[in-house]
């Protein structure tokens, strides 16, 4: 048999093994990446409850930011993002057989410690013109140019933002109270 | 006669015609305009309009401030969330009075009295972050850690608020009735234990509603509290070269230089108190920490450095903070004179701590120990009002009035008065000591009615 034949059987097998198997590791990270899918786990369920309370799910452009666009590493830093994705999975699966009562408050805590800012700065790239909001421009100011020994966390500010008990549905458009960071965390 | 009628007539229209402009325009304060120019929104508007007639002085001071002019309204620093304990029940009411300009329901907005470094820290974040790092933030835990009035309960809880307090800062609490407990307010100590957290208060330095950066870097705004027997740092400072050079010049200062560009020599000819401690100059940046830059506790019954004070240590090197007070001290003096200037004031501070200090503490442990002086309490015996005033009083004022080089401080109201006060202390307490004779105990001391209980927030509940 020819050289290129053999490489062509073997080029063909590959595809038909590996194109189910991508597949179906492709729809197996799509489904593993809904909210309802985070929400199955009953330790989670009340962060999704809280979170489709939020702005982040209810405003007038329609955006809904999903648990994985603040959670995760941007999918298409994709070694980055499966790594991440994987083990913060298993350790979900491994913690709730193995380890006992869930602590929300040291979870939360874990959360803002483990926030890059890029995760926010994905989606909210103009922070520094706010012309009716002059004081959120130097804040912000100080957070994109951070003095040296000053690096301050987006979530520093805006904590209680998407995961608080607010106790009704908010929307963004409708909002009364006009929406105001809370100032640093640590003070 | 017709002449006369005739003077008589002319003198009476110059008259009138004199204080005619006077009847136009009566001597009133000119009202300070506002018009809508920018975007603003109108429940902030209506905040503006009706504080305008109601605190005429609140308005006017907050249309002259910068943040007037970078468009922060009322509502940037007063704003809360609805369910916020602080929440002023009592400001709602004029929301529903249609006697007020804008008092109507629609412009209804969740707002505190009280704002706090906190809410600064919203768009200032990096001034926050340092004040928290200093005493001034943490002064309470402090005189909680120290102080025999508070801990033996010495005064009253008015002598407390109106006194001590004032200065360092209340622990502010809502009454039952969900409003601000009268006995924390109204206050904007340093220290001030606020309600979300928070330490201190902002606006002790940068007064309400101007929040001048020009008014902190005045002398007069460290005066309302380091003056007096105790801490007469602002006495010190104008007997000192510096303050009398500011007094001669200070027409000619240029107070409102933006941040991060006054300068020494170009903006002020001699520093000011924040020049030293808290502006930057030279190479040495800008910090709202008032604490750093210090090599001694000066004010401390033994002096030590920063890092060794127990009730809150500095966490720093003092040779490091040392250089940084001496990079500001280059910007007008060479090497010789700070480095001589230095040798004199750790003589002084070390001369204080072994020949006045540490004596008069052995001694009055001795007599602790040899049951001729009482512990139970303190200020009750003669003695322990000696040995108070002696590093309260005149030890501090040695020390300081030789750091800040204020000779008749460092001297007649310092070592001079130490002398005489170790003299006399060491005289009664070896009387006491030979005799054997047990110190007279005041029965009736006044008003020591004081709550002893440390605050909860710091030092938490097991008390």
């Amino acid at each position: 048999m020819k050289k290129w034949i053999t490489a062509a059987v073997l080029v063909g097998v590959g595809m038909v093994i590996a194109f189910p198997l991508f597949s179906m590791s492709y729809y197996t990270m799509v489904r593993t990446s809904t909210p309802e899918f985070c929400a199955s786990c009953h330790e989670i369920k009340p962060a999704v409850v809280a979170w489709r309370s939020s702005t982040h799910t209810n405003n007038a452009a329609g955006v809904v930011v999903d648990c994985m666009d603040c959670h995760l590493p941007a999918p298409q830093d994709t070694f980055a993002f499966f790594f991440a994705k994987s083990y913060h999975g298993l350790k979900d699966v491994a913690v709730h057989f193995f380890v006992g009562e869930y602590d929300r408050e040291k979870a939360r805590e874990a959360a803002y410690a483990a926030f890059d800012n890029d995760q926010c700065q994905k989606c909210h790239r103009n922070l520094l013109h706010m012309p009716n909001q002059r004081g959120a421009m130097l804040a912000h100011r100080s957070v994109v140019y951070a003095r040296p020994g000053y690096e301050k966390k987006c979530v520093d500010c805006h904590y209680d933002l998407v995961h608080s008990e607010r106790g009704l549905v908010m929307f963004r458009q409708t909002r009364q109270i006009p929406y105001q960071a809370k100032g640093l965390k640590q003070l | 006669m017709r002449c006369t009628l005739i003077f008589l007539s002319i003198g009476l229209l110059v008259v009138g015609l004199m204080a005619a402009p006077g009847l136009a325009q009566p001597n009133f304060a000119k009202v300070k305009e506002y018009r809508i120019e920018r975007s603003v929104p109108p429940e902030a508007q209506a905040c503006i309009e009706c504080h305008r007639e109601t605190t005429p002085g609140i308005f006017a001071d907050w249309a002259k401030s910068r943040h007037a002019n970078a468009n922060i309204t009322c509502l940037d620093c007063h704003l809360i969330q609805p369910g916020d304990q602080d929440i002023a029940q009592g400001h709602e009411k004029y929301y529903g009075r249609s006697d007020m300009p804008w008092g109507e329901a629609k412009y209804k907005m969740p707002i505190a009295s009280i704002v706090t470094p906190k809410d600064c820290s919203r768009c200032h974040p990096d001034e926050a972050t340092q004040y928290s790092k200093s005493k001034h933030a943490n002064t309470i835990e402090i005189i909680w850690k120290l102080d025999p009035w508070l801990n033996k309960g010495m005064n009253s809880d008015n002598e407390r608020k109106v006194g001590c307090l004032n200065c360092h800062g209340t622990e502010v609490k809502i009454d039952e009735n969900g409003k601000i407990d009268p006995n924390t307010w109204p206050n904007a100590g340093v220290g001030r234990l606020n309600l979300d957290g928070s330490k201190g208060s902002c606006t002790s330095c940068h007064t309400r509603h101007r929040f001048s950066v020009g008014e902190a870097r005045k002398p007069e705004a460290c005066d309302q509290c380091h003056l007096g027997p105790d801490h007469p740092q602002i006495e010190i400072y104008e007997e000192s070269k510096h303050g009398t050079i500011y007094h001669a010049y200070q027409d000619e200062y240029n107070f409102d230089a933006a941040g991060g560009t006054w300068t020494a020599g170009v903006d002020y000819r001699a520093p000011t108190c924040a020049a030293c401690h808290m502006s930057g100059s030279g190479k040495e940046p800008t910090s709202h920490d008032v604490t750093q830059r210090l090599s001694w506790e000066t004010q401390a019954p033994l002096s030590v450095r920063p890092q060794d004070f127990k009730p809150f240590p500095s966490g720093s090197d003092w040779k490091a903070e040392r250089q940084k007070m001496k990079n500001i001290c280059s910007s007008c003096h060479g090497d010789s004179w700070i480095n001589d200037f230095y040798d004199g004031f750790d003589k002084a501070v070390t001369e204080y701590n072994e020949v006045y200090f540490k004596p008069a503490k052995a001694k009055l442990e001795e007599l602790y120990e040899k049951g001729l002086l009482d512990k139970t309490k303190f200020f009750d015996e003669r003695l322990e009002v000696e040995y108070y005033e002696l590093w309260h009083h005149e030890g501090r004022r040695a020390r300081m009035g030789a750091m800040m080089m204020a000779p008749d401080y460092a001297w007649w109201h310092g070592f001079y008065e130490c002398k005489l006060r170790f003299a006399n202390y060491m005289e009664e307490a070896n009387h006491l000591i030979e005799t054997g004779q047990k110190a007279y105990i005041a029965k009736d001391f006044p008003n020591a009615t004081g709550d002893t209980t440390k605050p909860e927030k710091i030092f938490g509940k097991t008390q």
